[in-house]
């Protein structure tokens, strides 16, 4: 009669502890039962859906996937060239050629291109990421005509009027000032400066405010002559549309575009070796620190990229994740802790990351780079590698449940040349790494004493004692003082 | 593919989105069920929604709930501590929870053949959860820097926190759902078992499954788990305070000190809760003032005077009555006072001219479209269908409110303007940064 000791509690303060022990104890109804899991139902096969592929004589690509659940489409144009082909010293050229392509085009203004998208309840979005830039526009079946011209007008000619250039600009060089007060901006631009030294992955997409500055209405016009060309482009059409259709429109949309004659040059710049580096970024009346360690890993075509993953999903990401076990189900010191590994066509990273209370700055730290160590020095368990390898072969049929998520990764597969008979074989390729594949890819990738680290937080409490911990010699620079052109990080 | 002819698309009506399939259940202990079959990709959903929130906090122990919500993860009679998501994961699965003002959600994704395994899951911490002081302990520290971390050293990361508390008096949508620091340093595990007796119980939970699987064979293992689960001793309490009308307009300027790098200006007033008539027109006011870059907030304040760095419209619709607010986030250079009378300009257009017809027309095919996109996973169906069951009380506005947003009138944005934009209904907030006076920089060397 657990149950019914817990009426006997009385008021009385000496009594109340024990009275709460009771509670915990008594919760549990009498007659639930004790038992396993219960067994998995029949196995149901995931199959990679349909898709088609053409190219246009200008070399345009275009992928389309088919799916007529609800009456809309997706419309993706994606440009080979992002902010790594930024000319030196003009960080952000790509980005405000990306922003400026819903902004005015020779044939319709700004506001005449929003009143268009917006009232036919569509989306329009574009912009710039490391490798590639992109238009994407998302709109119900009966506007897919014109939604697809409106792709093909933004990308193939944007005016850069330039009222809107300085518009754009004024708008990223007042987003610094809110960037430069969030913990999570300064780690990652500084952690990637790091990384990648004075290549241009090393620099943020955006730009800096004396790169943003500099940028001129010729800078864009030059990148978009470069770089936007068919023959570097892919278009993916997604959803309630037939594969003919959407070909013959593309080749409507797009079949005129001349392509450019001569690829681009790989970027200039050269991704240094990893060094140990300590940068902490002092922000004062922080509560906590932001943490980030990592180094330059592997290119997205490496051959180790899939084992590689794998290894870093171990460290900590689904389905494995040692870090947020030991640093918040073990220790309570944050909410997250995860490791993830960046891949583009230059270079690629990992880098793990964590916030902690200011006061816990080096402890988690320790633990963070303890781990590092720990994956390269020992065996991982068969154990802990079977669950991560449950998880990414078993997560595969979720990853292909919408046609936007298809896309992607037919589109990834595109842009980095990968082979696309490998898309549906994600689980074999999975189930296949073994215990020796880890070990070898985290002996040979992981360097845990030349791991760059970022704090950002208030370094008075923690520097003295990062010092102490064996962390070398610390740079301690305020967010005034930071500029990330400079070699030593300083203006 | 007839739509390919239309010259002139969508502007004389909205596509119709494809209806959802369901069949609603009430087992004896009061569990709602609600299952969606759909066997596009074998995978299923599980969605357990608890009708308890933020607000069915007492004060003196906000951030109960979602605190809470941690501690769902912690054990129970069959399943250790921490290795509920284990479990999901092992199978390929994704698993999550969140916790809003009025509900807390817990969710999994799985290959379709697990779904005896989530279910038995979901049904073993709900009867037999497992609560000690020191997971307790624990995960107290793990929500403390989680508010840290997306609140407090964040930009602007309180500035949904501040305008809550100046714009309510009584009702708990005054404080956040993170919950204040020394309510959180104040919670007992006693508040906790309390809580899970009060709120945790069958009937006032909704259980949603869409996906691939067979309704019969899934209610059959829905019985099996969820059956034994003991009906509640009492009734749920919902006993909310309500907020009192506001009498005078408030205006209201301070200062915050940390992570605050702009001024920012909200304009607020009291509205309706979700499913009140009234609700469907602000919706369309917020479209018509902040969908896209037509829109007259964005137009105005951003591209054509640029007194903003970024500004919007908005309303939480939510099950209690909540707030339609404007925002500014002021551009360098240009002032609060500014940013502030456009903001009250736009709100004033909506009541003394009528939207025009375009924009009536555009508002509804960015619902349309909204509505369509929203519905593309088998998570979004469930939060659909979860939506309706538990805050509208009646499943079937999941399809119907369609019809309800099309039949919005121009004369009906006018009314609730009318209604709602008053003088004495509005707060209007001027949050300034520290002047950037004296902050020291430490350099290397220093002493501490």
């Amino acid at each position: 009669m657990r149950r019914g000791s817990l009426s006997t509690c009385g008021a009385g303060t000496a009594g109340l502890l024990l009275c709460l022990t009771a509670t915990a104890l008594a919760q549990q109804p009498v007659d639930w039962p004790r038992e396993s899991p219960p067994p998995p139902l029949p196995w149901r096969q995931a199959t990679f859906p349909p898709y088609e592929i053409r190219t246009l004589d200008n070399g345009l690509q275009v992928v389309v996937v088919m799916h007529h659940e609800q009456p809309a489409v997706n419309l993706r144009l994606i440009i080979g060239a992002g902010s790594a082909y930024d000319p030196a010293g003009k960080n952000g050229v790509a980005a405000f050629t990306g922003a400026l392509l819903d902004q005015g085009t020779t044939g319709r203004t700004a506001t005449e291109i929003a009143d268009a998208i917006d009232s036919i309840g569509g989306i329009l979005d574009v912009g710039a990421g490391t490798d590639l830039s992109f238009v994407n526009v998302l709109v119900m079946t009966d506007s897919f005509e014109f939604g697809l011209d409106l792709v093909a007008e933004s990308a193939r000619n944007p005016s850069f009027e330039r009222a809107e250039l300085e518009r754009q600009r004024q708008q990223v060089l007042s987003g610094f000032q809110v960037s430069l007060d969030d913990p999570e901006y300064l780690a990652s631009v500084v952690l990637s400066r790091l990384l990648y030294g004075f290549h241009p992955y090393g620099m943020p997409s955006n730009g800096t405010p004396e790169s943003v500055r500099q940028i001129t209405r010729d800078d864009l016009l030059a990148f978009h002559a470069e770089h936007y060309a068919p023959n570097n482009a892919l278009l993916a059409i997604v959803g309630d549309i037939d594969a003919e259709s959407a070909f013959a429109a593309a080749e409507r949309a797009f079949g005129g575009w001349t392509p450019r004659t001569s690829a681009a040059e790989p970027p200039a710049g050269r991704i240094p070796e990893p060094t140990r580096r300590v940068v902490v970024i002092d922000k004062p009346g922080s509560l906590q620190t932001a943490i980030r360690v990592g180094h330059i890993a592997l290119s997205r075509t490496s051959p180790d990229y899939l084992p590689f993953d794998v290894a870093i999903k171990i460290l900590g990401g689904e389905g494995g994740n040692r870090l947020g076990s030991v640093l918040r189900t073990e220790r309570a010191l944050t909410y997250s802790a995860s490791a993830e590994i960046s891949s583009g066509r230059y270079g690629g990273d990992f880098i793990g990351k964590t916030d902690t209370r200011t006061e816990a700055t080096v402890e988690a730290l320790r633990l963070m780079v303890g781990e590092v160590g720990r994956l390269r020095r020992e065996r991982v368990s068969r154990r802990e590698l079977e669950n991560a390898r449950a998880y990414l072969a078993g997560n595969f049929p979720l990853t292909i449940e919408t046609p936007n998520a298809i896309a992607a990764q037919v589109l990834e597969s595109l842009v980095y040349g990968l082979d696309l008979d490998d898309l549906p074989t994600y689980p074999n390729r999975i189930n296949a790494v073994t215990v020796e594949d880890i070990r070898r890819v985290a002996r040979t990738y992981l360097r845990p004493d030349r791991l760059a680290i970022v704090l950002v937080g208030e370094a008075r409490v923690f520097v003295n004692d990062l010092r102490r911990a064996g962390f070398g010699d610390v740079e301690v620079l305020s967010v005034g003082e930071l500029d990330l052109s400079s070699p030593d990080l300083r203006r | 593919m007839a739509g390919l002819l239309a010259v002139s698309p969508a502007l004389d009506g909205a596509v119709r989105p494809t209806k959802l399939d369901y069949e609603l259940h009430t087992l004896d202990n009061g569990l709602t069920v609600i299952l969606s079959e759909d066997h596009s990709t074998p995978i299923v959903h599980l969605q357990m929604v608890y009708h308890v929130g933020s607000k069915n906090e007492r004060p003196g122990r906000t951030g109960f709930a979602h605190l809470f919500e941690h501690m769902m993860f912690k054990g129970s009679q069959n399943v250790a501590s921490d290795s509920h998501l284990t479990l999901i994961s092992r199978v390929g699965g994704d698993g999550n929870a969140y916790t809003t003002e009025d509900t807390t959600t817990f969710l999994q994704t799985v290959p379709s053949s697990y779904l005896p395994l989530v279910l038995w899951l979901e049904a073993d911490r709900m009867a037999t959860l497992r609560i000690d002081e020191q997971t307790f302990e624990a995960e107290r520290q793990v929500v403390q820097e989680e508010r840290r971390w997306r609140y407090e050293d964040s930009p602007f990361g309180l500035l949904s926190e501040i305008m809550y508390d100046h714009a309510y008096a009584v009702h708990p949508y005054k404080h956040s759902v993170i919950g204040s620091m020394a309510d959180l340093e104040a919670a007992s595990v006693e508040d906790v078992q309390a809580f899970f007796d009060t709120y945790y119980v069958p009937e006032n939970a909704t259980l949603v499954l869409v996906g691939d699987f067979d309704a019969a064979q899934a209610l059959a293992h829905i019985r099996l788990y969820f059956g034994r689960v003991p009906k509640a001793k009492r009734p749920v309490p919902r006993d909310i305070p309500r907020e009192p009308l506001p009498t005078s307009e408030r205006r209201v300027t301070l200062t915050q000190s940390e992570n605050w790098p702009l001024p920012a200006v909200i304009v607020a007033h009291h509205i309706t809760y979700d499913g009140h008539p009234d609700a469907y027109p602000l919706h369309i006011a917020a479209k018509v003032l902040s969908d896209g870059q037509s829109s007259r907030i964005y137009r105005r304040l951003v591209y054509e005077d640029q007194l903003a760095v970024s500004a919007f419209g908005d309303r939480l619709l939510i099950e209690d009555p909540n707030l339609f607010y404007a925002v500014s986030i002021v551009q360098p250079g240009r002032t609060p006072a500014e940013s502030e009378a456009a903001l009250i300009e736009e709100l004033d257009r909506l009541k003394t001219d009528f939207i025009s017809d375009r924009e009536l027309q555009q508002a509804k095919n960015q619902f349309a479209r909204d509505y369509v996109f929203g519905r593309a996973t088998i998570e979004q169906k469930a939060s659909h269908l979860s939506h309706a069951a538990v805050i509208h009380d009646d499943v079937s506005t999941v399809d119907a409110e369609f019809d309800i947003f099309m039949n919005v009138t121009r004369e009906d944005v006018r009314r609730v303007a009318r209604t709602y934009f008053t003088p004495e209904n509005r707060l209007t907030l001027t949050i300034l940064p520290a002047p950037p006076a004296g902050r020291s920089f430490l350099r290397p060397g220093d002493d501490q």
